[in-house]
């Protein structure tokens, strides 16, 4: 009896005990959660309000934000972007929160290595974002600025400046998170250099006489053979 | 006499002057070639047609380095005695002075709106540092309607050789005349003249930080006058012929410039332009005659290349701004052969006006959408250029009042779409 009493019965009486200790923590833990949920819905809403009523959108109409936005796949205007992102945010403090309630040395140990990466998780989407919106702003400057000088390969200039600034922007995120540090920015440096490289040897071997009229028309001002005075 | 923009040695000079009756501004950047004889064109014109008024000529320059400062100063009227009836009572006064902000032709502006207020002037004008055709007569053409006839707004009509001034004959004269009812030929000639109430006007508006103080001060200074209801007239000046710039160099930038501010315009003056039906002729002064202009070589099949590459690669661009129609005309002219090019009154009155309401609802970055706008212009040119290959000067001036009209037909298709 004795035997059984301290193989099954302690160790249940024990699990009993620590259940019922544990019990309040996860129920304050899951309050904590829930008002988390409640709170972020609820401030994500009243943010929206005064962001529309302090009119941002059509501040960042102004500054050009929205139509890099749209731009970049980003349907929604700024203040509701603004406040979905307020809303995650205040989501995010309220589980970290909940977590360290519930009092496990595990638990609180992985959070506490999430909670030291996690910045990089975000600047690395932000490096990418940026990227992203940039990427395209500057890959359609291009296309029209080779296009009004008459380049015929602007297209391939347009998107040569777009994809250059996504890898660009991908290396730098990757590089942030630490995933093959060193590799990826070998990998980018000889990737981008024997693209720069490829592109000058085609120019200058393949394109020699193209260079070589070019250069002459350029330094002889043959280019503007029209006496069109536009003003 | 307070101002921050104004070298303090400037500054002693408009208090040793004090105040003066007239006052002619040339804007210059190295035109040492050329500013002596436009010097001496604006002080023949003082002796010979305001003797008796304090006149100062002013120079704004934006930093030369070639020496047209040192020219300016130098220049005089050679032998007044020998060519005038008339001589003068007191000296012409000259001023000479680096301008301060953006640099360009708006902020050399500023500057001599500046000092022309300082010298509280009845009168002013401005005329461009490269001009070879300017004569003394311009002076007084610019200035008398001002003093004489109490106009405030002294717009320029020159003779013109056909294909000279395309920005002017297809945008901006039938857009601005369709928009505020006033028949200003040459909204953007860069000659003007104008009152010292209205220069003082110009001070109030806080725009020199914007394409205004570029090449945008031409437009800006037309349409402030017309919109704000000073007394507006044209003075024939003959002939233009300036100095030869690389046409092609900086183009989508002038556009840009000159767009940017016609269209910014629109925005500030939308409910003026809305009440608008109809357009009137403005009074001109001078006696008008035909002239001999040199002619101008235009490379057409080079232009359409351009035009062609436009629909091929910004297509995309201008999908977002233009009506369906006016898309599948445009990929349809693309594909066509060089001989059958023709881009309609039509299509373009609707395509700039399209432009406009993307630049007011700020559908795009600006200066995407305006530099998009290069190609569409450099077709309707060529297509302009095709069509009076062989049409004299009265041909070509009855060509663009078809193209004005249309302007003024359609302005209901911008109106409607403004503010939707």
């Amino acid at each position: 009896m004795e035997i059984i009493r301290r193989i099954v019965i302690e160790p249940f009486e024990g699990l009993y005990a620590k259940i019922l200790g544990f019990l309040p923590n996860f129920l304050a833990s899951v309050l904590i959660f829930t008002v988390g949920i409640v709170l972020a819905v609820v401030l994500r809403a009243l943010f929206f309000r005064i962001f529309s009523a302090l009119g941002m959108d059509k501040f960042f109409e102004r500054t050009g934000t929205v139509e890099l936005l749209k731009k970049g796949g980003l349907g929604d205007s700024v203040a509701a972007l603004l406040s979905k992102l307020l809303g995650w945010g205040i989501l995010i403090v309220f589980v970290v929160i909940a977590m360290r309630t519930l009092d496990i040395p595990i638990v609180e140990r992985l959070l506490e290595r999430f909670l030291l990466y996690f910045p990089n998780i975000f600047v690395a989407a932000l490096i990418v974002l940026f990227g992203y919106l940039a990427g395209n702003f500057l890959g359609r400057a291009a296309l029209i600025a080779s296009v009004n000088a008459g380049i015929r390969i602007s297209g391939t200039i347009g998107k040569f400046v777009k994809y250059t600034v996504f890898v660009l922007a991908g290396t730098m995120s990757l590089e942030q998170l630490g995933i093959g540090r060193d590799t990826v920015i070998i990998a980018f440096a000889l990737v981008f250099g024997g693209v720069v490289l490829a592109l000058s040897i085609s120019f200058g071997l393949g394109g020699r006489d193209i260079a070589k009229e070019y250069l002459e028309r350029k330094l002889k001002g043959e280019e503007g053979k029209d006496e069109i005075s536009h003003l | 006499m307070n101002s921050i923009i104004l070298r303090t040695e400037i500054q002693e000079r408009i208090s040793e002057i004090g105040a003066a009756d007239i006052l002619v501004g040339i804007p210059s950047f190295n035109n040492a070639r050329t500013i002596g004889h436009v010097v001496k064109a604006v002080q023949a014109g003082f002796v010979k047609y305001f003797p008796d008024k304090k006149c100062v000529l002013v120079n704004s320059d934006g930093g030369s380095t070639d020496g047209t400062m040192e020219v300016v100063q130098d220049t005089a009227v050679d032998d007044s005695s020998s060519i005038f009836f008339y001589h003068r009572k007191g000296p012409i006064f000259k001023i000479s002075t680096p301008y301060h902000g953006i640099p360009g032709k708006g902020s050399a502006f500023r500057t001599i709106f500046q000092i022309a207020e300082a010298l509280n002037v009845k009168a002013c004008a401005v005329v461009d540092s490269d001009l070879r055709s300017i004569t003394p007569e311009w002076i007084e053409l610019l200035i008398k309607p001002v003093i004489h006839d109490e106009f405030d707004y002294v717009a320029p009509l020159y003779h013109r050789h056909k294909y000279d001034g395309t920005i002017t004959n297809s945008i901006v004269y039938p857009l601005t005349r369709a928009l505020y009812g006033k028949r200003v030929r040459q909204p953007i000639g860069g000659d003007f003249g104008f009152s010292g109430r209205l220069a003082r006007y110009y001070l109030t508006k806080d725009v020199w930080g914007t394409d205004v103080a570029k090449y945008g001060i031409d437009i800006w200074m037309t349409t402030v006058a017309v919109a704000n209801g000073f007394k507006v007239c044209q003075a024939f000046l003959g002939a233009k012929i300036h100095d030869p710039k690389d046409p092609g160099a900086d183009l989508s930038a002038m556009l840009y410039q000159v767009v940017s501010s016609a269209f910014g315009l629109m925005d500030l003056y939308s409910e003026m332009w809305k009440a608008v039906t109809n357009s009137e002729p403005v009074p001109t002064f001078g006696f008008q005659y035909a002239v001999g202009l040199e002619p101008v070589a235009v490379n057409v099949e080079r232009m359409i290349e351009r035009f062609s590459l436009g629909v091929r690669e910004l297509m995309d661009i201008w999908k977002e701004v233009l009506p369906g129609e006016v898309v599948e005309y445009l990929r349809g002219i693309g594909e066509k052969p060089i001989d059958s090019f023709h881009l309609s009154d039509g299509v373009w009155v609707e395509i700039v006006y399209s432009f406009a309401r993307a630049f007011h609802t700020q559908m795009i970055t600006k200066e995407h959408l305006l530099k998009s706008l290069t190609p569409l212009y450099i077709g309707r040119t060529a297509s302009f250029v095709k069509e009076t290959w062989e049409s004299g000067a009265s041909e070509v001036e009855e060509k663009i009042e078809g193209l004005c009209r249309t302007f003024e037909e359609k302005k209901s298709f911008i109106v409607e779409k403004w503010d939707t």
